[in-house]
């Protein structure tokens, strides 16, 4: 199992588009993919389940992949969320 | 061209009556089953007027109509001799045979909200009952009387509870439901029926029925609604049916108190007006019925009342049983009738036991032994809709096995001398008291014995205790196998646009999930369908719902508007709240959400549509709030786990 932290930068947190970004990005992958923030954690393969932690501007969260292709997952994420998710 | 001209000439064209295995309809299209493909005449279909195309996909020969395919649809079941169904993913031989089996369901799913609420009470009535006999607790004192009231209460009120949860299931609002259930039980009328009638119907019949109200000069039969199940949930069958129907009719101004002004007036008088006379007539049906077969014979008479006595009580006919008795006992001393039923509540026990020690799902394992020790002490409800009926076989074993004793004890002879207590509690009724411990009460402990094991072994070993899942070892939100078909009400008023025409591309791509939107005229954004708020961002600009059948629907209110940071934007519900259809979600500013500058355009998606089979949008080019706007069919099990996967996740 893979698992990093992650700072969101962009000035609205994850709203609708950053989440759509992160979903597709994750449901190229067949291993199992959560987010977590506040103590939740969510499928990341969910819009609605991400939209749900209405994560803002600076938070900390976790992205924990696991599965056969968790590396690869793991590192197209990250460059998803270091572009700035999209936005 | 009429509607019925043109549904006779589609039936033609498909070839003919005879080769439609099955006919549906979703917004657009009437879907066929057909027994040939090949007899159908695709061409001259598409050219019909009124057909707007023909499509074929996944066996289904699908005949694309318009909005008023409904109309279309009633004229070619009218005239095909179909019944009209909803459901696509069911063949109707399939449908046929499976009825019984999804009015259990229903029945189980309705109950599984209060399950652990009701074997709590079952439990304190049983315990309550075991002190008093035990001689701890006098049965006229206040201890006994708040722990009697503390352990009946859920049973005596169970319509209420079920008018809650019933309504729910029916995609009402609950509270009405409880409304409803409690106008059943009210104390003015119910003390009505201690009185004497203002007259009687039928007099001397078999329907002889007192009648001691009217309701705008309709009599109106009273029954016992106390501890009844099917009356409130037909009530809330109804009643859902009516609230629907009200939301879309009646202006969203008014809606908030005319929707359950008139949703109650309805419902409330019609249960009274048409229920109980149903019942009652049943009931009395059931009781000379029974007189009559055990002047036959009163073995048959014992077999039929021990088999059936459960599903007596479950419909409430067993009141037709007890005047019976009580009358028996008044007249000659002793009853020879009803005792018949003694075994059922030990047969649904010794069901229990059979299960508990089988089963491999905890929750049923938790659930068992306060659910066995009830049923011992006679309360029987926690066993029959938490445990045995949802698992059908075990609820037919334990009818057999009753049936059994009740043959037994008709066989001896053995009768009751009074009208004692239930369960284990009940033997001391059965006792003469000029003979003592005769053979007829030695037939009753034999007969207890008998039932209670064949019950047990016949549950054990042919129950299919883990094949059959009841809804409590599902995950409590599971897709309903019945409601396959899942209708997205519009949530705005306006003007309607495709996905694609939309400014902003992760929207216009489809990148976020299929659906529509909508140029809202009205700045008012409710529910497009009953569930769970699972997302409200703080901006609350988008609004997520998640059906209670695993649909996701997001309601993004304009474009970028994230950056309003919720300026001209009010919510009227939380995250995490549950609504219903038509309840008011977000109030937003069009006016200064526009001179800000951004496009209010408000799509509609539903973000998990890879989930389900197929999703059709309106091909009206206005909606109003509350109209059709887009229909989503569930695909196969497969899908459903997916479902399911994503609302675990949601609402941890």
């Amino acid at each position: 199992m893979k698992e990093k932290t992650f700072n969101i930068t962009n000035d609205t947190g994850i709203h609708a588009r950053p989440a759509t970004q992160l979903v597709n990005k994750a449901g190229q992958f067949s291993s199992d993919i959560t987010l977590e923030y506040n103590g939740k954690s969510v499928n990341l393969k969910s819009i609605m389940g991400v939209m749900s932690l209405g994560v803002g501007k600076g938070a900390e969260v976790t992205i924990k992949a696991d599965g056969s292709d968790e590396d690869e997952a793991m590192n197209a994420i990250e460059e998803v969320v270091k572009e700035g998710l999209g936005e | 061209m009429s509607h019925k001209e043109l549904a006779g000439k589609i039936l033609d064209l498909v070839g003919g009556k005879n080769n439609v295995n099955s006919v549906f309809h979703c917004i657009t299209r009437l879907r066929f089953k057909l027994k040939d493909e090949s007899k159908a005449n695709t061409e001259e279909l598409k050219n019909l007027d009124g057909v707007v195309t023909v499509m074929k996909s996944g066996g289904q020969y699908q005949v694309v109509i318009g909005n008023h395919v409904p109309d279309v649809y009633k004229e070619v079941t009218a005239l095909g001799n179909f019944t009209e169904k909803q459901d696509s993913n069911n063949e109707e031989k399939e449908d046929k045979g499976n009825l019984f089996s999804r009015f259990i369901d229903l029945i189980a799913g309705i109950f599984t909200p209060i399950l652990g609420v009701l074997v709590a009470a079952g439990m304190i009535k049983g315990f309550t009952a075991l002190f008093v006999a035990l001689g701890w607790l006098n049965n006229t004192g206040g201890t006994y009387q708040i722990l009697n009231a503390t352990g009946d209460a859920l049973f005596y009120f169970l319509p209420v509870l079920l008018g809650y949860t019933a309504m729910k299931k029916f995609g009402g609002s609950p509270l009405l439901g409880v409304v409803i259930g409690s106008a059943l039980l009210y104390p003015d009328l119910t003390a009505l029926q201690a009185g004497d009638p203002l007259y009687t119907l039928f007099a001397g019949t078999l329907f002889e029925s007192p009648v001691f109200i009217e309701f705008l000069g309709i009599p109106v039969i009273l029954m016992t609604y106390s501890s009844s199940v099917i009356p409130i949930i037909l009530a809330a069958f109804f009643a859902a049916k009516v609230e629907i129907k009200l939301n879309t009719i009646i202006p969203s101004v008014v809606k908030a108190f005319l929707v359950p002004t008139f949703t109650l007036l309805a419902a409330v008088p019609l249960t009274f007006i048409v229920i109980g006379p149903v019942a009652t007539w049943a009931a009395g049906l059931i009781g000379a019925g029974s007189v009559w077969v055990y002047g036959l014979s009163p073995i048959l008479a014992g077999i039929l009342i021990g088999t059936f006595w459960q599903v007596f009580v479950i419909f409430g006919l067993h009141w037709g049983l007890v005047p019976v008795a009580i009358n028996n006992i008044a007249t000659l001393g002793a009853d020879p009738i009803l005792v018949a039923m003694f075994t059922a509540s030990f047969a649904q026990a010794a069901a229990v036991l059979g299960i508990w020690l089988r089963t491999k799902n905890q929750k049923l394992k938790t659930l068992s032994p306060p659910a066995f020790i009830s049923a011992i002490f006679g309360v029987t409800e926690p066993a029959i809709y938490g445990i045995t009926l949802p698992k059908k076989k075990p609820f037919i074993f334990s009818c057999i096995a009753a049936g059994v004793g009740g043959g037994i004890t008709g066989f001896f002879g053995t009768q009751a001398y009074l009208i004692g207590g239930l369960g284990v509690f009940g033997f001391p009724s059965y006792i003469n008291p000029e003979e003592d411990m005769n053979a007829a009460f030695w037939a009753i402990i034999g007969a207890v014995i008998v039932a209670f094991i064949l019950a047990f072994v016949l549950t054990y070993f042919f129950g299919g205790v883990n094949k059959v899942e009841t809804p409590l070892e599902k995950n409590d939100k599971a897709v309903s196998p019945v409601n396959r078909v899942v209708t997205v009400d519009s949530p705005l008023t306006g003007q309607v646009i495709p996905l694609s025409d939309v400014s902003d591309k992760v929207f216009a791509s489809e990148a976020m999930g299929k659906g529509i939107a909508i140029l809202p005229t009205e700045g008012r954004v409710h529910a497009p369908a009953g569930g769970i708020v699972t997302t409200l961002f703080k901006t609350r600009h988008a609004i997520g719902i998640t059906t209670d059948d695993g649909v996701d629907i997001l309601i993004h209110v304009g474009m970028d508007t994230v950056q309003l940071e919720g300026e001209h934007f009010t919510a009227h519900v939380t995250q995490g709240e549950r609504v219903n259809a038509g309840d008011l979600l977000v109030e937003f500013d069009i006016d200064a959400i526009g001179k800000a500058g951004y496009d209010i355009v408000t799509p509609v998606i539903i973000t998990n549509h890879g989930s389900f089979a197929e999703l059709e949008v309106t091909t009206e080019n206005e909606v109003r709030t509350g109209e059709l706007l887009m229909n989503i069919e569930a695909s196969d099990e497969a899908d459903t786990e997916t479902v399911d996967n994503t609302l675990r996740d949601v609402s941890v």
